[in-house]
């Protein structure tokens, strides 16, 4: 069983992962700060996230090459937008009162960013992320195309000497992960909510 | 001490506060009042900068508030707004010590404070201090927002409609709270209310604006005594006219106006048909230009009466009679003492103007408790 694929693709979905946070909250955080700069970079990642995920892959390639790197940028780019979106939105939804009263105790704009707005804002910023992880997870399988390995290598190779027990066994262990990272993610979530007494959105 | 000068502002060229002048003293405590719209909330919130003024300017101690950072103008004036504005991802001690934190005070004296200003309306520091805001209840949220404004003592508070949300029970206490406290730590405070009981019961001075300008700035009691416009006159409604009922009520605010009358010329069937047909037992009888010459009753004719006979000889003068001018309290005392059915209210060139009656006297009285009866 080509468990060592398995870690291949978690890693390479926990890699992309950390950048798609640190990149996606920062362009959420600047698109809130400025609002000017609001519309275009929600529109130039949602329009990213159309563009199917073989085809970005595939132009990545020709720039970088196939590897390891390209599938890594290639799940950023995709897997952006739930979480500079979240984090728009969450920034924007903190209560208008809330706001006033930060102002009104002297809290400067970037304390009051990360002492009020971004706490508050997080619950929704950690579902951003949350979705952004399981669309990673199935955006890792084209990652074989380019060279990447992973999960993707396992079902593909599966598919060209039709072995059944190779795909059931990729597409098996693909679920799991989803599900699993999903699930785990989803307790944490409902605990973020609960803390500052915050209704879950309906999804 | 607070100075506006020449405050001017307004919103997409519509003025909204149009040059307020308004001196306010260390410790006092002053409503700024009037209808939405008048530019109260905005007078208040350029105090702290959080609405920039257009022209004028604000001085506190003689220093204008231009001249300072508006974050640490801000954190040396407390602020407490309606919608309460806790931060729900702090705990009640986090919250209370938000401006103290931002002082770099250190923790021992963040916790030291936390647990003073707790104390001060009575909240137990071990059982409240690690709350959430949403574990609380609105009137200890407002609390809790009252004390996170006076954290690191500011020697003004603003408070923008403070208790509007609150059930009235708890906004009563809480007025209560506010106004022992205020005087007990001499703050100085602004606070906006619409609300007229609310601003009677805590200003040392009430200033109401409309229409973007200061209409009056007065006592409690000056205003109520002579509100200098009639919309303040209006706004305050049933307690102009409590004031009046208490040393301004005159006789002619409490009579009745509709008399049954007879013309001392008639005779004495005329008379007893008129009172049967107004079912009552006397008559008031003035001559053909209302002056008053007294009264006639039932009994008088029927012991001495004579059929045929003008009423003239029966006429009784002994009856009260005060002037309209008069003060209420005299006919009521006249009425109560001589245990007479009515009082004669007359002009003070002694034409009739009506009279007192225990009924008429409770329906002035009960319009001037609770209001247009």
């Amino acid at each position: 069983m080509p468990w060592d694929r398995v870690w291949e693709h978690f890693t390479l979905v926990m890699t992309a992962l950390g950048f798609i946070i640190v990149i996606g909250v920062v362009l959420g955080v600047v698109s809130y700060l400025y609002p000017k700069l609001s519309k275009p970079i929600l529109t130039i990642v949602d329009v990213m996230q159309t563009i199917p995920s073989l085809a970005t892959l595939g132009i990545i390639m020709v720039f970088m090459g196939g590897n390891r790197r390209t599938v890594i940028i290639g799940i950023i780019l995709y897997s952006l937008l739930p979480i500079v979106r979240n984090t728009n939105s969450g920034l924007n939804g903190v209560s208008p009162a809330v706001k006033e009263a930060a102002r009104g105790m002297g809290m400067t704009r970037l304390y009051q960013l990360f002492h009020v707005d971004l706490p508050l804002a997080f619950p929704l910023i950690f579902t951003g992320i949350r979705i952004a992880a399981v669309t990673s997870i199935s955006v890792a399988v084209f990652g074989t195309f380019v060279g990447g390995g992973g999960l993707g290598t396992v079902i593909y190779q599966g598919i060209r000497v039709s072995s059944m027990r190779q795909i059931l066994f990729g597409t098996a262990a693909l679920m799991a992960m989803a599900l699993l990272i999903d699930g785990i993610m989803g307790l944490i979530e409902k605990r973020l909510y609960r803390r500052i007494g915050l209704q879950m959105p309906q999804e | 001490m607070i100075e506006y000068r020449d405050v001017v502002k307004s919103y997409g060229g519509k003025p909204v506060v149009k040059g307020i002048n308004l001196t306010i003293q260390e410790g006092e405590f002053v409503i700024l009042i009037g209808p939405s719209g008048c530019g109260k909330t905005t007078t208040l919130k350029m105090l702290n900068r959080l609405i920039p003024m257009d022209s004028g300017d604000i001085l506190i101690n003689g220093k204008s508030i231009k001249e300072q950072e508006p974050e640490l103008l801000r954190r040396n004036i407390g602020y407490v707004i309606q919608q309460i504005g806790l931060f729900p991802n702090m705990t009640v001690e986090q919250n209370i010590t938000v401006v103290p934190r931002m002082l770099k005070w250190d923790k021992e004296r963040r916790r030291e404070r936390a647990k003073e200003l707790l104390a001060l309306v009575d909240m137990d520091y071990d059982t409240y201090a690690h709350k959430y805001p949403n574990e609380l209840s609105g009137g200890q949220q407002q609390r809790i927002g009252v004390l996170r404004a006076l954290a690191a003592e500011p020697p003004i508070v603003l408070m923008d409609e403070p208790f509007g949300a609150l059930d009235p029970i708890t906004r009563d206490s809480l007025q209560d709270e506010i106004k022992d406290l205020q005087k007990r730590l001499n703050k100085t405070v602004i606070f906006v209310t619409h609300d007229m009981n609310e601003a009677i019961k805590l200003a040392d001075r009430i200033v109401f604006m409309c229409d973007g300008k200061i209409l009056q700035a007065a006592s409690p009691e000056e205003m109520l005594r002579s509100p200098a416009d009639d919309i303040i006159r209006e706004f305050m409604g049933k307690h102009v006219q409590r004031v009046h009922m208490e040393d301004e009520l005159t006789c002619s605010d409490i009579m009745r106006h509709r008399v049954a009358t007879i013309s001392p010329q008639r005779r004495t069937l005329e008379c007893v048909e008129l009172m049967s047909q107004r079912e009552v037992n006397s008559l008031i009888v003035v001559d053909d230009d209302r002056t008053y010459l007294g009264i006639v009753a039932i009994e008088d004719i029927k012991d001495r009466g004579v059929a045929g006979e003008t009423i003239c000889p029966l006429i009784r003068t002994d009856v009260p009679c005060v002037e309209t001018g008069q003060h209420a309290k005299e006919a009521f005392r006249l009425l109560m003492d001589m245990k007479a059915d009515y009082v004669v209210v007359v002009t003070p060139d002694k034409k009739l103007a009506g009279i007192v009656t225990k009924s008429s006297m409770s329906k002035a009285m009960a319009s001037a408790l609770w209001g247009e009866g």
